[in-house]
């Protein structure tokens, strides 16, 4: 079986990962264990530490448990850290980082020639870069591929080695031992800074970095290695840069959403016509938005340029990142080939919106679109439950109602699970579904994704997106989904949706096929169990 | 004869009583939210009909079944009738607590 890896890269990878992180929730990549590294050179980007406290939440849920299946939260993710550091004293612009004012004369006078030749002096040279690479992909993929290269350098040289220099080892050490059975998907936008810069040199510097640390013993092979990755082209728009913020030396390079599809174009007849992209990756999945990008910073007086406020909202698009890098990893052919297959699809686009169904996601081949629909309508079910019926999104018990009533119903082998433990539950579906502050409605990564694709359809009904307490409180958890016979059944005149789950509940446990071990993975089965059968889902 | 009467009477109204109780937990839906009210209920209602059945029993046995006869006809089937309403009621609660027992994880389960 192929050991999988993840990389996301920049703020659009982190959010690639979101995604990629609330499919494993739903259970999509079942026994699997996950190697994820996040990559940026923005420590402090508000993406990035997203993504991270959600894997991190995940891994607490998580805790003690193995990969499982057919049940919730079913793999096992393993997070793993880096970021080229530009934040010490001499490391803040390419001019100091590459110190072109050291060496004789002779070399300095040759360094600033070639860095002229290639990089604007004023500007591009001496910008910030603890902002990410603000669309300047040449540099960003030279310092991109610096940082791995120097990381390796100081692993080999074993004095002063970084916490995310360890971090970047340990997942590159995995990637090595695992070699030819290793699938690595790479996700990042090919419009913007740090990802367009990075999936070109990505696996390029894994090579060396191998060939560094092992002192030229080990390598990778790409006839061999499998990377994918996304060509994900502009999906989304911020304010253009004023001229005051344009006039501060820091900001002088600014990322230009006016340029992103201009900056896709090109990425793209770069990726078409690069002989290393064409050697290196098997698969490339064309993804883009082909109509107007809605604004992500409607808040924002300025261009956000990185940092903890770059916290955009999810899209669609994301999620088919996600879904392509679940085609990657689970696909039985097509891995073989010596130049890079491209992979696309449409979507029914009619009356000005998109229309997604079931099968617009990971294809049908196998019910594969009724066995997605089946886990994301069971976990999306769940939230609800937990956070609507249950009232965890106003700071109620949410899951732990669920135990309660497997109490009432003298089920007592969950009882061991803490209040903690349920917290954290509650926490994951907030950050998927919704949650309120403050008495304010804050759309969760569902919830965002569905609003990218409205008035267009969307696996659910419109219904199952209330965003008011008065509506949220009419919500039959059991009818999210549009086709009715997916709708949890009726069970007769005098009872209702809620009661003839409860019974199915009461009825169902744990199966011995579902490899679950903990109290935690028992109950997470246990309830998945009694969902998926409520929505009658034809999977065989 | 007599006594025989009265405590079929007291046999079949708590069988009959019994019945009421599990349609009614039936009919009581499981409830969502964090604290759920449906269990208490179902008991509350099981143990209202434990108190009404044997009121039941002495009434409908003391005016629709008293037997016309001497008085130690109808002394004895008095003291049956005592008898067997105490019975029914003791019946009840034995019957309701191995229903309770027999479907544990169901809506009965809440009786006990």
């Amino acid at each position: 079986m192929d050991k999988l890896f993840v990389i996301a890269v920049g703020g659009t990878g982190m959010r690639c990962l979101e995604a990629f992180t609330h499919l494993c929730a739903i259970g999509m990549f079942d026994s699997k264990e996950i190697e994820v590294l996040t990559l940026d050179t923005d420590q402090a980007n508000g993406n990035k530490g997203r993504v991270e406290k959600l894997i991190q939440l995940y891994n607490r849920i998580k805790t003690g448990g193995t990969p499982n299946a057919n049940t919730f939260f079913s793999s096992k993710l393993n997070l793993y850290r880096f970021y080229t550091n530009y934040s010490g004293q001499g490391r803040e612009n390419y001019k100091n980082i590459s110190k072109l004012n050291t060496g004789t004369p002779e070399q300095q006078k040759g360094n600033k020639l070639i860095s002229d030749l290639f990089l604007d002096n004023d500007s591009v040279q001496e910008f910030d870069l603890s902002h990410g690479y603000r669309a300047q992909t040449h540099l960003g993929s030279m310092l991109m591929y610096h940082g791995m290269i120097e990381a390796a350098r100081n692993i080999v040289r074993g004095t002063d080695i970084k916490v995310q220099e360890k971090e970047l080892d340990e997942f590159v050490t995995k990637l090595e031992l695992a070699g030819q059975d290793a699938r690595v998907f790479i996700f990042g936008s090919i419009f913007g800074g740090t990802g367009a810069s990075s999936i070109p040199i990505i696996p390029k510097a894994l090579q060396d970095f191998i060939k560094i640390r092992s002192k030229g013993a080990a390598s990778i092979d790409f006839s061999k290695a499998k990377f994918g990755s996304t060509l994900l082209t502009e999906y989304f728009t911020f304010k253009k840069p004023n001229d005051k913020q344009k006039a501060s030396k820091e900001n002088s390079v600014i990322a230009d959403a006016s340029y992103f599809p201009l900056n896709s174009q090109a990425a793209l007849q770069f990726y078409q016509s690069d002989p290393t992209v064409q050697r290196c990756y098997k698969m490339l999945y064309h993804i883009g938005w082909p109509i107007e990008s809605k604004p992500v910073d409607t808040g924002s007086t300025q261009t956000i340029t990185g940092g903890a406020t770059q916290e955009n909202a999810a899209h669609i698009t994301e999620l088919l990142a996600a879904c392509a890098a679940y085609d990657f990893f689970t696909r039985t052919t097509g891995l073989d080939v010596d130049k890079t297959e491209y992979v696309y699809k449409a979507v029914d686009f009619s009356n000005n919106a998109f229309s997604f169904s079931i099968h617009d996601f990971v294809g049908n081949g196998n019910k594969a679109g009724e066995r997605f629909a089946n886990k994301i309508g069971a976990f999306f079910s769940l939230a609800h439950i937990s956070l609507t019926v249950n009232n965890a999104a106003n700071g109620d018990t949410g899951i732990k109602g669920f135990i309660t009533r497997c109490q009432e119903q003298k089920i007592t082998q969950y009882n061991t699970i803490t209040d903690a433990e349920c917290a954290e539950i509650n926490d994951y579906f907030k950050a998927f579904a919704y949650t309120f502050e403050n008495a304010r409605f804050m759309p969760g990564w569902l919830y965002q994704v569905r609003s990218t694709v409205a008035p267009g359809t969307f696996i659910f009904d419109s219904k199952a997106f209330p965003d008011s307490l008065s509506e949220l409180k009419k919500l039959d958890v059991g009818t999210i989904f549009l086709d009715e016979k997916n709708h949890w059944p009726k069970g007769g005149i005098l009872a209702n949706r809620y009661d003839t789950f409860v019974k199915k509940l009461i009825n169902l446990g744990p199966g011995d096929e579902q490899q679950v071990h903990t109290t935690k993975e028992k109950f997470l089965a246990h309830i998945y169990n009694a969902i998926t059968q409520s929505q009658g889902f034809h999977l065989i | 004869m007599e006594s025989i009467t009265a405590y079929i009477v007291s046999i079949i109204i708590t069988l009959v009583f019994l019945f009421i109780a599990a349609i009614i937990a039936n009919l009581i839906k499981f409830e969502g939210g964090s604290k759920p009210k449906d269990p208490k209920i179902r008991k509350r209602w099981f143990w209202i009909l434990c108190l009404l059945n044997p009121v039941l029993i002495f009434l409908l046995g003391f005016f629709v079944f008293m037997p016309d006869g001497n008085v130690r006809v109808v002394k004895n089937y008095i003291t049956a009738l005592s008898i067997g309403t105490v019975a029914g009621f003791f019946l009840y609660i034995l019957l309701g607590f191995l229903l309770s027992r027999l479907f544990i994880n169901g809506k009965l389960g809440h009786w006990f």
